[in-house]
């Protein structure tokens, strides 16, 4: 039987239809999601069946942030950590490590013992390290974010920490003449400082770089030259919530 | 002078009864009110950065705002420095301020030195102090009664434990109230089912700005068995005299002495996780690196600023906490 498998982020909404394996999935922006996608009622939000050509009474699986919101008989609920460090074992088979996500506002690890979860870390009160950051410091370079994805190189100190004054600090930088290629640099690595600082306390053999940051390849590059392990980046990395939970719908 | 004396924290609250006066812990003042969020404003328009605890502000909004509280005793050692700040600025607003000090590594004769100021400030003596002491060991047992039906009878759910033993800090300035009050939670616990849950948690830290946390971690399939501070507020050491008492109260003091105190209960409780509250720029968020480092059970860090409802980050963070911890079982 197929089944719908949703991670509600902040940003996106990432879907697939699935009846085992991830072969029809789509990603929408949260607000067009919430719009064209089904409809608001009294007791949460009905997802639109037919819109995604599925029978009444096919499973939901959920998580993200506006997992809650979806009112679906039977939806089953698995929070994103856990949706998360299934969906790194299935994609990588990597069962001790470290899983990295970076998402809109979010980023998190999940530290793995034997396929485990032995701790975690998710941000808080600041999306400073998460991809909203990006964006916005790509957008005052007059880069797009797969431009800004290819600058590591001789990365340009950056200090504020936060992701709306860090546009003050950027043009301020610019219009003193530092190099726009090593601002981009120095954004990407300062998004992996805060990473590698939460995971040089509890040293990994390797990192899964997973969600919508991990398509920034300079990150991915950075993260490995801070941290001294190798980055593993899976084939779906915005859908590994959403192989999480079509993994955990095996088991229903 | 009315007869309400507020208090930033908990103090020996024994001098303000022999006093003749009734303590009132602002931090409760300023929680339970509908007014807390014009407190929260109130601190602002005067000019309280938008950076500062919110429990300072929402105090001092609190006191401005009341017009029964007139007198304030402010702990300048063993709690924070913005309370300096607080009672400067409740000064200048026309409120007496006295000051209190715990010292830092608990010496009973600086100890006693600073009740005995206190109660020379408020026209009582010692004698009357200690009298008082005896007194309070009533509500004060009763506390302690309703925490051990709490961990080791699992009849209590973690917000009734949580408000029980907060609210010894002042006992809501109604001892008898607080006693009967307690007597019945103690007695309807008795007719219920042992609880039993997927993980048994400890909450370390001030109580937190969103006391809707509690019941949110007991539908989440969890229990809060180990409220660490709100238990000391109810000063649990009852073979001792006074200043004993308070020297061993480990809130004010180093935090080695609260690690060493949350230790020994998440042994005697079976604790399986601790979630640290910490409240948005405090200086206690840097604690949470020594609880990591002697603390063996694994530690979710949360925190609050000034939303009073529990937001979605935390509760997603709590759900994924307690099923982590199950999973591990």
């Amino acid at each position: 039987m197929k089944i719908i498998a949703l991670d509600l982020g902040s940003r996106s909404v990432k879907i697939a239809i699935s009846d085992g394996f991830l072969n029809d999935y789509n990603i929408y922006d949260t607000s067009s999601f919430f719009s064209d996608c089904g409809k608001p009622g009294i007791d949460g939000f009905k997802l639109d069946f037919e819109k995604f050509g599925l029978e009444k009474d096919a499973r939901v699986f959920a998580t993200g942030y506006g997992r809650n919101a979806l009112s679906i008989a039977s939806a089953t609920v698995l929070p994103e950590i856990q949706a998360h460090a299934l969906g790194a074992i299935e994609q990588t088979g990597l069962k001790d490590t470290a899983v990295v996500d970076l998402g809109g506002q979010d980023s998190k690890i999940i530290w793995l013992e034997d396929g485990r979860i032995r701790d975690f870390f998710m941000n808080d009160r600041c999306a400073a390290s998460a991809g909203r950051y990006i964006e916005n410091m790509a957008s005052v370079l007059g880069l797009t974010l797969e431009e800004i994805s290819n600058y590591y190189e001789l990365p340009e100190r950056l200090t504020t920490t936060c992701a709306v004054f860090g546009e003050s600090e950027i043009v301020s930088k610019l219009a003193r003449g530092a190099d726009k290629y090593r601002l981009a640099a120095g954004v990407n690595l300062q998004i992996v400082n805060k990473i590698s600082a939460k995971l040089a306390n509890s040293p990994v053999p390797n990192i899964v770089l997973v969600g919508g940051v991990a398509k920034n390849t300079a990150i991915a590059k950075l993260l490995a030259q801070t941290t001294g392990v190798p980055v593993v980046i899976p084939k779906y990395p915005q859908f590994n919530a959403v192989i999480g939970l079509i993994n955990h719908s095996a088991s229903f | 002078m009315n007869d309400k004396i507020g208090i930033t924290t908990t103090i020996p609250q024994e001098v303000i009864w022999a006093a003749g006066k009734t303590p009132v812990d602002l931090n409760n003042l300023f929680l339970a009110s509908e007014l807390r969020d014009s407190f929260l404003n109130r601190a602002y328009r005067d000019g309280y950065p938008r950076t500062t605890c919110a429990w300072i502000a929402g105090i001092y909004g609190a006191v401005v705002d009341s017009e029964n509280i007139d007198t304030v005793i402010f702990v300048t050692e063993g709690d924070c420095s913005n309370t300096h700040a607080l009672a400067e600025t409740l000064e200048i607003k026309g409120i007496e301020v006295i000051p209190f000090a715990y010292p830092y590594n608990g010496d009973s004769h600086l100890l006693r030195s600073e009740i005995e100021a206190l109660a020379r400030h408020l026209d009582t003596d010692m004698f009357e102090v200690e009298e008082w002491f005896e007194k309070l060991k009533r509500p004060r047992q009763l506390a302690a009664q309703v925490d051990y039906l709490t961990w080791a009878e699992n009849r209590i759910s973690s917000l009734e434990n949580h408000l029980c033993l907060v609210t010894s800090s002042d006992f809501n300035g109604d001892i008898e109230k607080y006693c009967e009050s307690a007597r019945v939670l103690i007695d309807e616990s008795s007719e219920r089912i042992p609880f039993t849950v997927k993980a048994r948690l400890a909450y370390i830290g001030v109580p937190p700005i969103f006391p809707e946390l509690f019941d949110f971690i007991d539908s989440s399939g969890a229990r809060v068995v180990f409220n660490e501070v709100q238990r000391q507020f109810a000063l649990p050491f009852f073979d001792v005299d006074m200043i004993s008492a308070y020297a061993s109260y480990t809130y004010p003091t180093k935090v080695f002495r609260r690690i060493e105190d949350i230790i020994r209960e998440i042994k005697l409780r079976r604790i399986d996780g601790v979630i640290h509250y910490t409240q948005s720029f405090c200086f206690r968020q840097i604690e949470d690196l020594l609880f990591r480092k002697f603390i063996d059970v694994p530690i979710l860090t949360i925190e609050g600023e000034s939303q009073f409802d529990l937001d979605e980050r935390t509760r997603i963070r709590i759900e994924s906490f307690i099923q982590m911890l199950a999973d591990r079982q």
